[in-house]
């Protein structure tokens, strides 16, 4: 059984399919790059996943329970988190304090025994703020922590959505362009990262534009265009696919 | 909004106001009465703290991201709810009482859960809508609330214990005032601790962006029915204190005005605290208004209230209330305290 | 079927309903806030046009357009001294709810809270046969009629109205083709404005004035925005016609508690489509 599949899912916006019928599997513990040019429905792919859009056709299963058609925080609630494209912060918090709303799923302890401050609570806490810095720490966002989000760095507030999806303890991890606005360093920091979540048995699932990045992590790669499916494959062999490079027209493919 | 949550902290922050300090003041605030029997001044620190109480629940339903624009109609609930049940059906004052928070929070979670599910903009409007029906209701519904004319409710009786009369409220305006002061007290407490809690802090992710916290398993709805209804059941009881204080209720005294004046206070003390913010703008606002109903020219009085807030909406510095302005001035003169201004992003 | 005379009080209703839900429209979609002041406006433009007609002797249809170039004067400033100082849109609502006291309270001062009414400026009864109008609601209805056809005039076929769409749909984009949004939001308020105070002038012989007249207005034209589906100008009308139609017929129907079905119906309308019914939908 599959740990992730998609069946038949289409998704449509009025007369647009952003998505037609993509069928797809996912097994425990890969990294999937979903590559294709601007518009190919890659985005909807993570948010049709994630609850943010219901598909008009087909089912989403996850470890054999269809999710489909729940809200996005019953699907979070069973481990799929996501970032998204854009900077998607709270504003007005500090790194910590983001990540602490974040932790929300990570409390043992329930609302009234933090209401009324509890022992349990409190060791909860402690637990949770320990988880924290443990994380910030290793995405290397120790000098921010107490900065508010939004002073952050292009590049540092992606690290924080990463890491604020990071700490919700993912079963599938959704990233929608992690490394875009990064330099190579910085993007070569966040594969190291990926690859160390794999490692705990984590399925990764990213959008990716950088070919480099995406042919360092990836084990597989799927390509979207105009909805479709055209390729499912090892990275090397889906990037030297005839369509695949028809598809970009040479213009993202080094 | 750097003021609007500063509920999550990691860092002791040093105490604002030493505890001594806040202690005396407290002390110095329950002698009042007995410093003072005047009634125009215990009336208007008992008229205070009720919309204090409203002020708060106004605050904690915005802490979700929501604007309600009904809350004066929980205070009308509330108060009728009491008024109803001990002068209509002739019940005991303090089950009544006990009672009308209840009710007014059970409309609350009805309603919240209804008109919570789309949120924004909507909630407002609706809520508005609300307090028009209530309103309406309590005009129409002759037989229950007798309509325009009002119910007259009783005061509390006397607290008798081992054959000793120990309170009376009929006797002086004292009790009514410590009556308030334990009103007050147990809703900063419930809503401090939840400021403090995680429900504080879920709070923070509902209002700051629903998208992403939907996504991170936090499901919207509940936390704002939670903040409504927990508002709900608080106003109620301040309505209720409100009906039994004047020991009337008509369908005039709770309407969409007094709604946008539980706003207004709210809003101007300061939504960056829970507890405090409300308190400080129901003393200025309050205050204002009831200083300014002594003129005698009408309309004299709500062109300066209108005037006054707008004036002071343009002077406060984004996203600070009175009471932000008090601690930063405590933090400068006292602490002398280099304040902390992070550079504004450019865009 | 309720008889013809109620589906007409409707249709009265339903005019200023639409004409203020308009106003309101047009400036949330260009300054994404909403102006809380609009019913008050409709007050005073009542109260000009009851001015300039009884104590001026200017005839009634300049009166009206002088309670809208007056108002829009007013909404502008309003625009530039207040809502521009002040960051937040917290705070701007704020301040327009506190604005609605201030008005209110400056009417009563210069106009005394007792109620006034302008004697009928066009007697006389249109009899259709099966129905009659007074010439003074066909005169609203016409009237709304003129300035939604304007309106429509104004937003599809000038170089304002074609700037007014663009700044709406895209702020940033209209903003890198040289729109300036500043200069436009001024024009907008002044327009919206202008609407409201119209509105109240038309409807000034109709009923009696004074200074708390512009509430229930303010509050069924933000119930209009709402059934229609916020930043929506066709939901804006729309909302207005069926919200101004339910009215009349409900209270024709059922005097008792009629104000509490209309909104028990409003709410129902919102939970089969929360986003109202000419609003985009999210998913």
């Amino acid at each position: 059984m599959p740990y992730l599949e998609l069946k038949n899912v289409s998704k449509h916006f009025g007369r647009l399919a952003a998505v037609e019928e993509v069928n797809l599997q996912v097994g425990k513990g890969e990294i999937l790059g979903i590559v294709g040019p601007n518009g190919s429905g890659k985005t909807t792919l993570i948010n049709l996943i994630s609850g943010y859009y219901r598909p008009t056709k087909g089912t989403i299963y996850f470890n054999g329970k269809k999710i489909s058609g729940l809200r996005p925080d019953k699907i979070a609630e069973l481990g799929i988190i996501r970032t998204f494209q854009s900077n998607v912060l709270y504003e007005g918090t500090t790194v910590v304090e983001s990540m602490l709303i974040s932790s929300y799923q990570q409390y043992s302890t329930n609302n009234w025994q933090s209401f009324l401050e509890t022992k349990a609570w409190k060791d909860d806490n402690e637990k949770a703020v320990g988880r924290v810095i443990e994380l910030v720490k290793l995405l290397d966002l120790l000098n921010d922590t107490f900065l508010p989000a939004e002073g952050l760095s292009h590049g540092y507030q992606r690290m924080l959505g990463i890491a604020m999806a990071m700490i919700a303890n993912p079963q599938v991890l959704l990233l929608d362009e992690p490394t875009t606005g990064m330099n190579h360093e910085e993007a070569m920091f966040v594969v190291d990262k990926i690859k160390l979540l794999s490692e705990q048995g984590v399925t990764v699932i990213l959008i990716e534009h950088n070919m480099k990045v995406l042919l360092n992590v990836a084990t597989r790669v799927v390509c979207l265009s105009f909805g479709n499916k055209i390729a499912d494959g090892i990275p090397e062999e889906v990037m030297n696919e005839k369509e695949v490079i028809e598809a970009y027209l040479g213009t993202e493919i080094l | 909004m750097r003021y609007f949550f500063k509920t999550i902290h990691l860092i002791d922050y040093k105490n604002i106001v030493p505890k001594t300090v806040i202690g005396l003041f407290i002390i110095l605030i329950l002698l009042i009465p007995v410093f003072t029997r005047n009634v125009v001044t215990l009336s208007t620190l008992i008229m205070t703290g009720i919309w204090a109480v409203a002020a708060m629940g106004f605050t904690l339903v915005l802490r979700t991201g929501q604007f309600s624009l009904g809350q004066s109609a929980f205070m009308a609930l509330g108060g009728y709810a009491s008024a109803i049940l001990t002068a209509q059906m002739g019940l005991p004052f303090w089950p009544s009482f006990l009672v009308s928070g209840l009710v007014s929070g059970l409309i609350a979670l009805l309603v919240g859960m209804v008109v919570l599910r789309v949120g924004g903009i909507y909630f407002s409007i609706i809520t508005l809508a609300l307090g028009e029906i209530v309103r309406i209701i309590a005009l129409q519904w002759e037989p229950l609330t007798r309509g325009s004319r009002g119910i007259i409710a009783s005061a509390p009786p006397p607290i008798i214990l081992g054959g000793h009369e120990l309170v009376n409220f009929n006797a002086s305006l004292a009790p009514y005032f410590y009556f308030m002061i334990c009103l007050v007290a147990v809703t900063g407490l419930v809503f401090w601790r939840i400021g403090e809690s995680r429900l504080g802090r879920t709070f923070a992710g509902t209002a700051l962006n629903p998208v992403l916290a939907e996504h991170q398993g936090i499901y919207l709805m509940k936390y704002r029915v939670i903040a409504f209804t927990v508002a709900g059941v608080f106003t109620g009881y301040a309505g209720a204190l409100y009906t039994h204080f004047l020991q009337v209720i008509t369908p005039m005294v709770f309407g969409l005005w007094q709604s946008i004046q539980i706003m207004i206070m709210s809003i101007v003390g300061g939504i960056g605290s829970l507890v405090g913010g409300p308190i400080v703008g129901s003393i200025l606002l309050y205050n204002l208004g009831e200083y300014l109903s002594r003129l005698d020219t009408p309309g004299l009085q709500s062109f300066l209230f209108g005037s006054v807030v707008v004036i002071v909406v343009m002077f406060l510095p984004q996203g600070a209330g009175l009471v932000n302005l008090w601690e930063r001035f405590w933090n400068k003169v006292v602490w002398r305290e280099e304040e902390y201004e992070p550079d504004e992003p450019e865009d | 079927m309720p008889p013809a005379e109620i589906l007409i009080e409707g249709l009265t209703q339903s005019c200023i309903y639409m004409t203020m839900a308009f106003g309101m429209v047009l400036v949330f979609s260009i300054l994404g806030i909403l102006n809380w002041t609009h019913g008050q406006l409709f007050m005073l433009g009542a109260f000009i046009v009851f001015y300039s007609t009884t104590a001026a002797g200017i005839p009634f249809p300049i009166g009206i357009l002088l309670a809208g170039l007056v108002m829009a004067g007013i909404g502008i400033l309003i625009k530039k001294f207040i809502i521009d100082r002040i960051k937040g849109e917290l705070y701007i609502g704020v301040a327009t709810l506190a604005l609605i006291f201030a008005l209110e309270g400056a009417a009563s001062l210069l106009f005394t809270s007792d109620d006034r009414g302008l004697a009928i400026i066009l007697p006389g009864v249109l009899n259709l046969g099966v129905v009659a109008i007074s010439y003074q609601k066909m005169a609203v209805i016409i009237f709304t009629l003129i300035v939604m056809t304007a309106m429509y005039f104004v937003l599809n076929h000038t170089k304002v109205g074609l700037a007014i769409r663009a700044v709406a749909q895209q702020p940033v984009a209209a903003s890198l083709y040289g729109i300036s949004t500043e200069r436009l939001s001024l024009i907008v308020m002044g327009i919206g404005c202008a609407l409201a105070a119209m509105a109240g002038a038309i409807m000034a012989p109709l009923y009696p004035i004074n200074p708390f007249i512009g509430r229930t207005p303010m509050i069924m034209a933000l119930l209009a925005i709402v059934i229609g589906g916020l930043g929506s100008l066709t939901g804006a009308i729309v909302g207005g016609l069926i919200l101004g139609f339910l009215h009349s017929v409900i209270a024709y129907y059922i005097s008792y508690l009629s104000e509490v079905v209309l909104f028990g119906l409003i709410i129902l309308i919102l939970l089969v489509r929360p986003q109202g019914l000419f609003g985009a939908s999210a998913k």
